[in-house]
């Protein structure tokens, strides 16, 4: 099969780090081609080289063996070269639709807008119907869920005529089922014809689906190999540089204690159409247990986290109750409050929501501790001492790539922003814990430090709540599985749980 | 890695496809520049960029006031020497800088809120009206006139800004519309108390009667008002609230974003509330260092240009309370200069505005040299 896609020799620093110091990728027509590596591995950074975002400062590129030079993602995709990102690029107040038309080639002679657009959705409908989903191209993007805003993405750069296809972990917010579909699918895209880069970190995907595997580590390009005579170990060890254990369940060390979250007939305000996204949610969370919320993304997650956070916009007023024990009702309980009463949250959104990435790594910690007078009365920041705490913060819970605490949040990678949240909403010991997909988009070695963080504040009589759309995690994690379809709590399973139950539940719409 | 995926390079852009494409299967032997996004810059540095765009403003303005026949020679002399060298043009200075600080303060300090308050002048005549009512109405003893004036301007001030940030907080309202609108009815209505019933009665001028003496802001001596004294107490509070205070921390999460200072336990609305109004109050005060610093009296056109001057500074110093305060101090230096220039040189007052508005672009245009860097693309790159 001849080269799609080649990258040489690429380097590429920002702000004097060297995020890319030699790193070389080849795709070919009609193949899978996994790029796996670590959290800031790099893989990203030369994924968008090939996108045309980011400019090289050494290395070549070639498309079908013809040298190119990209001057911006237009320039990349003349050449048929589409990404879809880990952070979706979408017009939030936009439609799907609009959306698609912005980047979809201009039409060969005049249409009004109207017709554009109604050409425009039927294409929609046509190529999901063909990759196997529904979608309403006029519904509003804010509108979907992860996963749906996902399916967009991809549409949105088939429909742009891409046929060197690069994804950017996509299976991350997916389930299984989910994840599934959509790899089939896009071998079925390569088996078309198409190149098919697939950036992930999760080695099952990439036995299972990739026909060829390249692997890079520290900005450097490892090695590259086939999958299918490689094994999971070989490749685990080829991506961290050594051997790290994959936990299996580890259930709580003490029997569970009293109820400490009562969630009864939560339900939101109906849309027109009379659906509702949380529809009598019922929940009874106990001190020191894991209480796993598996589903397929879209199905109310993010309003029942929203409505526990107290985001104001949790889809208008709510009916139920959401009692936290010895505090009453939640609902009417104030945001600045929740974090008194010992409620930590790991929200899905690290940047929309739980990080603010213009303000340093020391604002971001101090800002869930500055309330109770840690750092001085409301009329005195005492700023020695959250750079002494942020300095130990980062030191104990291993956030890396702090070079000042005075840095912006917004420089760390992934995994690292995480666990800066992790490092500030387990400063003290929380009562209850909301983590929404907390390991989303992180590799191996920090979703393990997640994990071992939540035993942790379980063990230590948090109860906590994991919504997750990855079942691994939740299983690995849980001691209770609750599946959450169409807003309300389908079915609840104990440990060990039949995954195959569970998944049935997820595709249950009963 | 970060997701800045924002990054385009500066080679011009070629408008025919088939062209760019050929052009770039050849081996480039030129030389080409990225532009790249900057994730962080020292302060140093950017003070210097800052500075250096401040320069380059200034030296096209130079340029400008030499083509309208200014002796190249004077120019420096007019903008320097005369400016801040000469006892009464440097108290002229001050006279002017006290409510441009107070304005400053006051729009940098909403800015922060990302609440777009463009009702300054509004804002300042109630302030004004407030102090007035106080001197008119004789409340309270002599001593207590003075601090019953501050009350009032501060407590006009801050309630003409209260609905718009009630309606912005609870409704939704856009504050730009509303806080703009009532600066008309402000206006309006200081109209119809001066030529109402305010009107002095000694002469039948539309302005009201003159302060007495115990109700204006005394003189520090040499000529200079204490209203710059005030204005450099209100600087060193927003300087204190927005740099060293709790509320600061909150008010920096509510701008960079809200969502976030929400789920962060920030009370996001009580943070806004409190921005909002002390800005008002502020005008308020910007209002009251006019009437009872500057002309003694309510007058019926005193607020003019001061919103759009609030804006400004508050724009150039990047809502930075202690830079708010040298850019209030400068632009009341530009005021200064070009009455003079107006006299001595023939040259048109908006001129002075031309000038005005060079800095501010310049600075503006500063803006990309701090987010974006310029860097030379190795051959190699492009082979």
């Amino acid at each position: 099969m001849p080269n799609a896609l080649q990258l040489t020799g690429i380097r590429k620093s920002f702000d004097g780090f060297a995020a890319l110091t030699d790193a070389h990728f080849e795709a070919r027509w009609g193949e899978v081609h996994a790029l796996l590596g670590e959290n800031g591995a790099g893989k990203s950074s030369l994924m968008n080289i090939a996108a045309g975002l980011y400019a090289p400062e050494a290395g070549q590129l070639l498309v079908d063996d013809n040298l190119v030079h990209f001057a911006g993602p237009r320039d990349a995709a003349r050449h048929r070269i589409g990404m879809v990102h880990q952070h979706f690029k979408l017009v939030r107040p936009f439609t799907v639709a609009q959306n698609i038309l912005l980047t979809a080639p201009a039409p060969a002679e005049f249409q009004s807008h109207g017709e554009r657009l109604r050409e425009i959705s039927r294409d929609i409908r046509n190529k999901a119907s063909e990759l196997g989903f529904e979608i309403d191209p006029s519904k509003r993007i804010d509108a979907l869920s992860i996963a749906e805003q996902q399916r967009v993405e991809i549409l949105k750069v088939l429909l742009a005529g891409a046929r060197i296809l690069i994804l950017d972990e996509p299976t991350a917010v997916l389930t299984d089922q989910e994840a599934a579909r959509l790899l089939q699918t896009v071998r079925g895209l390569a088996r078309g014809g198409s190149a098919v880069v697939l950036v992930t970190h999760k080695m099952a995907d990439v036995k299972t689906y990739a026909d060829r595997v390249t692997v890079m580590r520290g900005g450097r390009t490892v090695a590259t190999l086939e999958p299918g005579a490689t094994s999971v170990a070989e490749l685990v060890k080829l991506t961290v540089g050594e051997s790290v254990a994959t936990q299996g369940f580890e259930p709580a060390k003490s029997p569970r204690g009293p109820v400490r979250l009562t969630v009864r007939g939560l339900r939101s305000a109906a849309s027109p159409e009379g659906r509702r996204v949380l529809d009598g949610v019922d929940l009874e969370l106990h001190a020191g247990e894991i209480y796993g919320l598996a589903g397929v993304g879209g199905n109310g997650q993010g309003e029942l986290a929203g409505a526990i956070m107290g985001l104001p916009d949790a889809g208008g007023p709510l009916e139920g109750e959401i009692h936290l024990s010895g505090h009453g009702d939640l609902k009417a309980m104030p945001a600045p409050e929740r974090r008194n009463v010992g409620i930590a949250t790991i929200p899905a959104d690290r940047y929309g929501l739980a990080l603010a990435g213009s303000l340093s790594v020391a604002e971001n910690y101090a800002i869930g501790r500055v309330h109770t007078g840690r750092y001085g009365p409301a009329w005195h920041l005492r700023r020695r001492r959250i750079q002494d705490d942020t300095q130990e913060a980062v030191r104990a819970f291993d956030v890396l790539g702090v070079r000042s605490v005075a840095q912006k949040a917004a420089l760390l990678s992934g995994g690292n922003a995480q666990k800066l949240v992790l490092a500030r909403e387990f400063g003290k010991a929380p009562s209850l814990v909301l983590a929404h997909s907390p390991s989303r988009g992180l590799d191996v070695r920090a979703s393990a430090e997640v994990h071992a963080r939540l035993r942790a504040a379980r063990d230590g009589g948090a109860a906590v709540l994991l919504i997750s759309e990855d079942l691994d995690e939740v299983l690995q994690l849980a001691d209770r599985v609750g599946v959450m379809t169409r807003g309300r709590i389908a079915g609840e399973f104990a440990q060990p749980a039949d995954r195959q139950a569970i998944g049935q539940a997820m595709v249950d719409h009963g | 890695m970060v997701d800045a995926t924002l990054a385009a390079i500066a080679q011009p852009a070629q408008t025919d496809p088939e062209a760019a494409l050929r052009a770039r299967r050849q081996p480039l032997a030129r030389r080409r520049y990225a532009l790249e996004i900057r994730q962080h810059m020292g302060w140093r540095r950017q003070a210097l960029v800052l500075a250096a765009a401040l320069l380059a403003g200034l030296a096209i303005s130079a340029a400008i006031l030499v083509a309208a026949g200014v002796p190249a020679n004077e120019l420096a002399n007019e903008f320097v020497m005369q400016t801040f060298f000469d006892g009464q043009n440097l108290r002229a200075v001050l006279f002017q800088a006290a409510p441009m600080v107070l304005v400053g303060l006051a729009g940098s300090l909403a800015f922060r809120a990302r609440f777009w308050n463009l009702g300054l002048e509004g804002q300042m005549i109630w302030g004004a009206i407030g102090a007035t009512a106080v001197s008119m109405w004789q409340i309270g003893p002599e001593p207590l006139r003075l601090p019953l004036m501050f009350a009032a301007a501060i407590g006009c001030g801050l309630l003409w800004v209260l609905g718009p940030a009630w309606l912005k907080i609870r409704l939704g309202v856009n504050e730009i519309i509303s806080t703009l609108m009532l600066n008309y009815m402000a206006a309006n209505f200081l109209l119809h108390l001066v030529y109402g019933s305010w009107k002095d009665p000694k002469d039948n001028f539309p302005y009201s009667p003159q302060f007495r003496a115990f109700e204006r802001l005394p003189e520090l001596g040499a000529g200079v008002s204490s209203a710059i004294a005030l204005a450099a107490v209100v600087a060193l509070f927003a300087w204190w609230l927005v740099g060293l205070s709790r509320a600061g921390l909150y008010l920096r999460f509510v701008d960079a974003n809200p969502r976030v200072a929400h789920a962060n336990g920030v009370p996001v609305r009580r943070t806004i509330y409190g921005a909002v109004l002390l800005s008002g109050a502020m005008a308020g005060l910007a209002g009251l260092a006019v009437a009872a610093g500057q002309e003694g009296r309510l007058t019926q056109a005193f607020y003019q240009g001061y919103g759009f001057s609030g804006i400004l500074i508050a724009f150039l110093a990047r809502n930075n309370p202690l830079a708010a305060t040298v850019v209030a101090l400068l632009v009341a230096a530009l005021f200064v200069t070009g009455r003079s220039l107006q006299v001595f040189y023939q040259v048109p007052f908006s001129m002075v505005q031309l000038i005005q508005a060079i800095i501010v672009v310049c600075v503006a245009a500063s803006d990309f040299f701090i987010r974006h860097r310029l860097r030379r693309v190795g051959a190699e790159a492009v082979q």
